[in-house]
């Protein structure tokens, strides 16, 4: 734990005399993301008294359902930047406390000064990591390593070629690949022209890191969509792949921690908060595979070969990514409609 | 063809279908003892995923679960079926038959759809998900199994026996007690180990009631072969196959199963 | 007669043996299926202060995207398919267990039949991945037993999907078909083969009518599950593995629309249940 926060807590229970009693909050997050590791929960109840509980969600929709319909059960929840203007907007999250976060001045503003991740001057959401949705490949498969997104078109990899089953990751990466904007969408045409030729390509769905994993460990694929922290985890595993940010782009997102406006456990979510954004929670992490950083330092701290350095760390590259911002209603019910037809037909 | 080769092709073909039923788990078996974690051959004997499964808390206290959650469901799906297989025994009354086909949605409806809506109405009266919601869920689709076989064990239950044990003066709960029971017993033990099999391999309704990192064994199963797993679950799953079939092996020996002998 | 009469014991009595199961299975299945029906005609779940109202719309839904009904029809001639193959590869199988074989090895063939049938279902789904995969058992068997190449990725396919399908649910018409042929009387096959009736005629005209009960009864127990899969469809199906089952477990666990998944539940309880009115009559004769 830093120094800075052992200090923090040592004023607060000086001040607070009393004040600072050891708290159970509860996390709402994904499963094995990070804020649920055993080594990280123990050092942060080891140095502030605080315990932690985890709470899992299996998609942004059931993390909302959860905050509307369970008010005062959470403390800290996961909200990817393109959901926390909805949640900011249905009054389910307060204002960061940014006194509390000793870590926040080492993310650097572009960041920190998120338009999804404030409003009406107040920031909203911490921001913790980000990373890419691009795709890897198998290295026996392929002499040359491809560079395009057309790969996943081509006919010698029919059936050996995989997405996530996620309606707005599908219609986002045909943006992509038909040169649109993705948070700006015009030629929904195109987009169901260009899935529908993808569909027979694919062998399966992924929905996990590790049946990603399993596919390609089984030599069933070739080429297979996959976020850059698992990517990283993979590689470091073992695995005989590659990732790629191909020429066209790809599809980048920032997770934040936000604290429902419930909570009555607002101190110790923000020391929470604040721990996860520390470079030292973060560079051990990585060593096991994780997203980028949005804590500049906590990035600087990671080893020269480490994966995020190496594909992150490029401005060719982070050029070429395309931010997700928040989807309207419609719009995700169209894709999610588009989808379902898709699926359907096979 | 004669009669004699016709059985004897009979009795090829119902070798190959124990084939077919039994190839996979003994696959799934043999692959727990597999080192490769992405089931690659050639084959490496170790134990290494069953001593990975005693070390994982998830899968252990999953496990527990499951179990502590058939228990309770066994205890209470015999306790209630069987006094209403005695009711229905018992007494003639308009409606019976009514009641009698009432037993059947639990095993008509798609479990998807009782699942849901079970889910949905929890949801409504503030039980929500969990522990007690799968027991709520579990106990239902128990019922109308423990109903049956109780049911058909009373079949063979001479009720004159209660009528003439009544006569002599013995109360109602003594006359259950002393004769009806002890008859029946094997029909409720076959019934209970029925109840337990059911809960413990329930899948579907678990997998709607439960809370994401606190549910039943099948559904951490289910959750880990879609998002991701390590060969433990392999051993787990082997784990459970021996012991559902242990404890239907011990519910065969109670209940009639082969028909006659 | 009203009021009961009872080998002994009063109404009291009665009511107190009865209510407590049909109480749970009021509280457990009928309530929560009418509220199923409740929910599939609002717009949203009335719960945290959400604004909602009565509607049609979920079930129009159903009619104006050919998606929903091209999928039921899917999920509808998937449990046709298994059913067929069930009764086809299982009543054979219960004729020979339940007419040539007698005795002890009977009573432990059956046994071993009816044994997988009791073990967790999304197991042995599961172990039909590994069996199936490319680079899995059965191709690495296969092509160890053949003398030329062969690729046998099964996995992700429709056959798949069938294959761990019939896997899960012939154990269930073999024991209804074992249960009715058990049940005719060997003198009947004899006094026909006596008569000089052919093996065809005795199967065709005496014991396929006789048995049909059973038949019957098996075809319903698999053929309703079915139309409702969604696990095996998801694990085994891969691309081809969206079925109406898969789409109304999103709507409860990803999209969270639980409206339409309510509705949609409804349609798919209204053809089964119609099915189940059109088997009923030869059911009934099934349970004299």
């Amino acid at each position: 734990m830093t120094k800075r926060l052992i200090c923090a807590a040592a004023l607060a229970a000086m001040a607070g005399a009393g004040a600072v009693q050891a708290e159970e909050i509860r996390v709402l997050n994904w499963q094995g993301y990070g804020t649920d590791l055993d080594w990280a929960v123990e050092a942060f109840t080891e140095e502030t008294g605080h315990t932690v509980v985890h709470e899992y969600f299996n998609s942004e929709q059931e993390m909302l359902t959860k905050l509307r319909t369970n008010p005062g059960a959470y403390d800290v929840v996961l909200i990817n930047a393109a959901f926390t203007p909805q949640a900011q907007e249905e009054g389910l999250i307060a204002p960061i406390d940014k006194e509390k976060i000793e870590n926040l001045a080492d993310v650097p503003a572009d960041m920190a000064e998120n338009q999804d991740l404030n409003a009406d001057g107040e920031l909203y959401g911490v921001p913790w990591t980000w990373g890419l949705t691009a795709y890897a490949f198998n290295t026996q498969a392929f002499d040359e390593a491809p560079t395009s997104v057309e790969v996943f078109w081509d006919e010698a990899h029919a059936g050996r070629v995989s997405i996530r089953d996620d309606a707005l990751e599908a219609v986002q990466f045909a943006a992509i690949a038909t040169g649109q904007d993705i948070n700006d969408i015009q030629d929904m045409e195109a987009i169901e022209a260009k899935l529908t030729e993808l569909m027979p390509q694919i062998k399966t769905y992924w929905g996990s890191e590790n049946d990603w994993n399993q596919f390609m460990a089984a030599g069933e694929l070739d080429v297979a969509t996959y976020w850059s922290g698992s990517a990283s985890r993979s590689i470091a595993s073992g695995l005989p792949v590659q990732f790629v940010v191909p020429e066209e782009g790809a599809v980048g997102w920032l997770d934040g921690l936000s604290v429902p406006e419930s909570s009555t456990k607002m101190d110790a979510a923000h020391a929470f908060i604040d721990w996860m954004i520390d470079p030292e929670f973060y560079v051990k992490w990585a060593e096991e595979g994780a997203p980028a950083s949005a804590n500049a330092k906590a990035a600087e701290a990671l080893p020269e070969d480490a994966f995020n350095r190496q594909v992150l760390g490029d401005p060719e590259v982070v050029a070429r990514v395309q931010f997700q911002r928040p989807v309207s209603d419609e719009d995700r019910e169209a894709y999610l409609a588009l989808w379902q037809k898709l699926k359907a037909a096979q | 063809m004669s009669g004699a080769m016709l059985a004897r092709l009979g009795k090829v073909w119902l070798g190959l279908i124990l084939v077919f039923l039994y190839a996979p788990i003994l696959v799934m078996a043999a692959m727990s003892f597999n080192a490769s974690p992405y089931y690659q051959l050639p084959f490496e004997f170790t134990v290494e995923w069953y001593e990975k499964l005693s070390e994982n808390r998830g899968i252990l206290r999953a496990a527990a679960r499951s179990v502590g959650i058939a228990m309770v469901t066994t205890v209470i799906a015999t306790v209630l079926g069987t006094a209403a297989s005695l009711a229905l025994f018992r007494y003639e009354f308009r409606g019976k038959a009514v009641l009698r086909v009432l037993l059947f949605p639990p095993i008509a409806i798609p479990w998807l759809i009782t699942g849901t809506a079970m889910l949905v109405f929890f949801f409504g009266i503030g039980l929500g998900r969990g522990t007690p919601a799968v027991i709520v869920g579990h106990v239902a689709l128990a019922l109308p199994y423990v109903i049956v076989v109780v049911t058909a064990r009373l079949a063979t239950f001479d009720p004159t026996l209660e009528e003439a044990a009544r006569v002599l003066g013995a109360g109602g709960w003594t006359v259950t007690r002393r004769v009806t029971l002890p008859w029946i017993a094997p029909g409720i033990i076959a019934g209970a180990l029925f109840a337990f099999a059911i809960s413990f391999d329930q899948f579907v309704v678990s997998y709607f009631l439960s809370e994401p990192g606190d549910s039943t064994l099948p559904v951490v199963i289910y959750t880990a072969i879609r998002k991701g797993f390590t060969p433990e679950i392999n051993a787990v799953s082997t784990l459970i196959i021996v012991v559902s079939m242990a404890v239907m092996l011990v519910a065969a020996r109670f209940s009639n199963f082969g028909g006659e002998r | 007669m009203a009021g009961g009469t009872a080998i002994g014991g009063s109404r009291a009595g009665l009511i107190a043996l009865l209510s407590p199961a049909y109480l749970w299975l009021t509280a457990a299945i009928f309530l929560p299926l009418s509220a199923m029906l409740f929910f599939s005609l609002v717009t949203e779940l009335p719960f945290g202060g959400a604004e909602w109202a009565f509607t049609l719309e979920n079930y129009r839904a159903f009619f104006e995207t050919p998606t929903y009904a091209t999928l039921l029809w899917k999920s509808v001639r998937l449990g046709l398919i298994v059913t067929v193959v069930c009764l086809l590869v299982g009543f054979p199988c219960a004729y020979v267990l339940a007419k040539a074989i007698r005795g002890r090895a009977r009573e432990a063939l059956f046994l071993l039949v009816i044994l997988p049938f009791w073990s967790n279902s999304l197991v042995r789904i599961f172990s039909w991945a590994i069996v199936l995969r490319g680079n899995g058992v059965l191709d690495l068997g296969l092509n160890a037993l053949l003398p030329f190449e062969v690729d046998v990725s099964l996995m992700f396919t429709t056959h798949a999907i069938v294959i761990g399908l019939v896997h899960s649910y012939l154990p269930y018409v073999i024991l209804t078909s074992y249960l009715a042929l058990q049940a005719i009387d060997d003198n009947l096959i004899d006094a026909a083969r006596s008569m000089g009736a052919g093996k065809l005629t005795i199967l065709w005209r005496l014991i396929l009518p006789l048995s049909l009960p059973g038949l019957v009864a098996g075809a319903v127990l698999i053929f309703v599950p079915v139309v409702g899969a969604f696990m095996e469809p998801r694990i085994l199906g891969g691309r081809v593995g969206t079925y109406y089952g898969t789409v109304i477990e999103d709507q409860f666990v990803a999209v969270y629309n639980w409206p339409l998944g309510a509705a949609l539940s409804f349609i798919l309880l209204a053809v089964v249940l119609f099915i189940l009115a059109v088997a009923s009559p030869m059911l009934k004769r099934a349970q004299a």
